[in-house]
């Protein structure tokens, strides 16, 4: 399921098999040029991940629209906010909340999370509209989706 | 000389002029126009065209193999380039068998032997849906329909796929 009116329209009426909610974190900062660089590629590389995730499993799982957050640190606000989400999230029957991410700051704060971070090394620029990327990007998807069925 | 000079009169020349002028423009005009009423007979139609999915007819087995082409795309306004899978095999009788991936309850990817208490059938894991080898839903399972089945054409030994096609419920 996508962030879509005919999408959503069609969990309204199963929600009993959709119990799933993947939330892409991505970061962002205007301060230095290369950063800009890495994020936007970083943002494209992950919308176009979990694009495909949710091809894949998109009768058990919903990918929300991304949580954006301000970079450099992530700081207790930013866990608070997104704890916030997660609470508004639940007011639906959902179980499982995946989060991806390619920003390893997350990682450090992954007890507290509510819910499973995904985290994932990702390059800094490429081109990913390359062959040899397509198939790098196909076995993140065949694995990240294994990893989250062995979650169901 | 000025015999031959006069077998064109002033007014002959002025009209032959003219009328080659005219007929000019005339059929700068309707040129456009005879070929916008053909143009739906020259244009290659994007959808039903079959792609080849670069799979040799030899290379396929009884066991079912994902392959993955690439199609272009019109929707709305922009082209966009989709990715198609389909598994594909040869049945007991011979004849190739391409099933579209597409679970029929809620869309998620089957995979052919995906569980391993079912090895010979098609697994959905998202709601345990299955299928068996020849694509029809197992009774008690979430889907309701089998699953869809391409078009397809082999051209000199090459497997073309088409649309998939829905089937009748079982």
């Amino acid at each position: 399921m996508k962030w879509k009116k005919t999408d959503i329209t069609q969990y309204t009426e199963a929600k009993e098999y959709i119990d799933t909610v993947l939330i892409p974190l991505m970061p962002f900062e205007m301060e230095s040029d290369t950063h800009l660089d890495v994020n936007a590629f970083q943002y494209e590389w992950t919308m176009l991940l979990v694009n495909e995730l949710e091809k894949e499993l998109t009768g058990r799982m919903m990918l929300l629209p991304p949580y954006v957050y301000r970079k450099p640190i992530i700081q207790e606000q930013e866990l608070k906010r997104i704890d916030s989400w997660a609470k508004e999230i639940k007011k639906q029957p959902f179980n499982h909340v995946f989060f991806l991410t390619l920003d390893g700051g997350w990682k450090k704060h992954e007890e507290v999370l509510p819910g499973t971070l995904l985290w994932l090394p990702g390059m800094k620029s490429g081109d990913l509209h390359s062959a040899d990327m397509y198939r790098f990007i196909r076995d993140q998807v065949e694995q990240m989706s294994e990893l989250i069925q062995s979650y169901w | 000389m000025s015999d031959k000079k006069q077998q064109v009169s002033r007014r002959q020349f002025l009209n032959y002029t003219l009328t080659g002028v005219g007929g000019f423009m005339a059929a700068g005009m309707l040129a456009p126009m005879l070929r916008m009423a053909v143009d739906p007979v020259l244009k290659e139609s994007g959808q039903g065209d079959m792609a080849n999915v670069g799979l040799s007819v030899d290379d396929i087995t009884t066991e079912p193999q994902k392959v993955d082409w690439k199609i272009t795309q019109v929707d709305g306004w922009y082209e966009s380039e989709v990715n198609r899978s389909a598994w594909v095999f040869k049945d007991e009788n011979g004849d190739i068998q391409a099933f579209s991936p597409v679970c029929k309850h809620l869309g998620c990817v089957v995979s052919w032997g995906g569980s391993d208490e079912y090895p010979e059938q098609f697994f959905c894991p998202c709601h345990d849906g299955r299928y068996y080898k020849d694509g029809t839903n197992v009774p008690g399972t979430p889907p309701l329909q089998p699953l869809d089945v391409y078009e397809l054409e082999v051209r000199d030994g090459i497997l073309f796929l088409g649309d998939a096609v829905p089937r009748e419920g079982a």
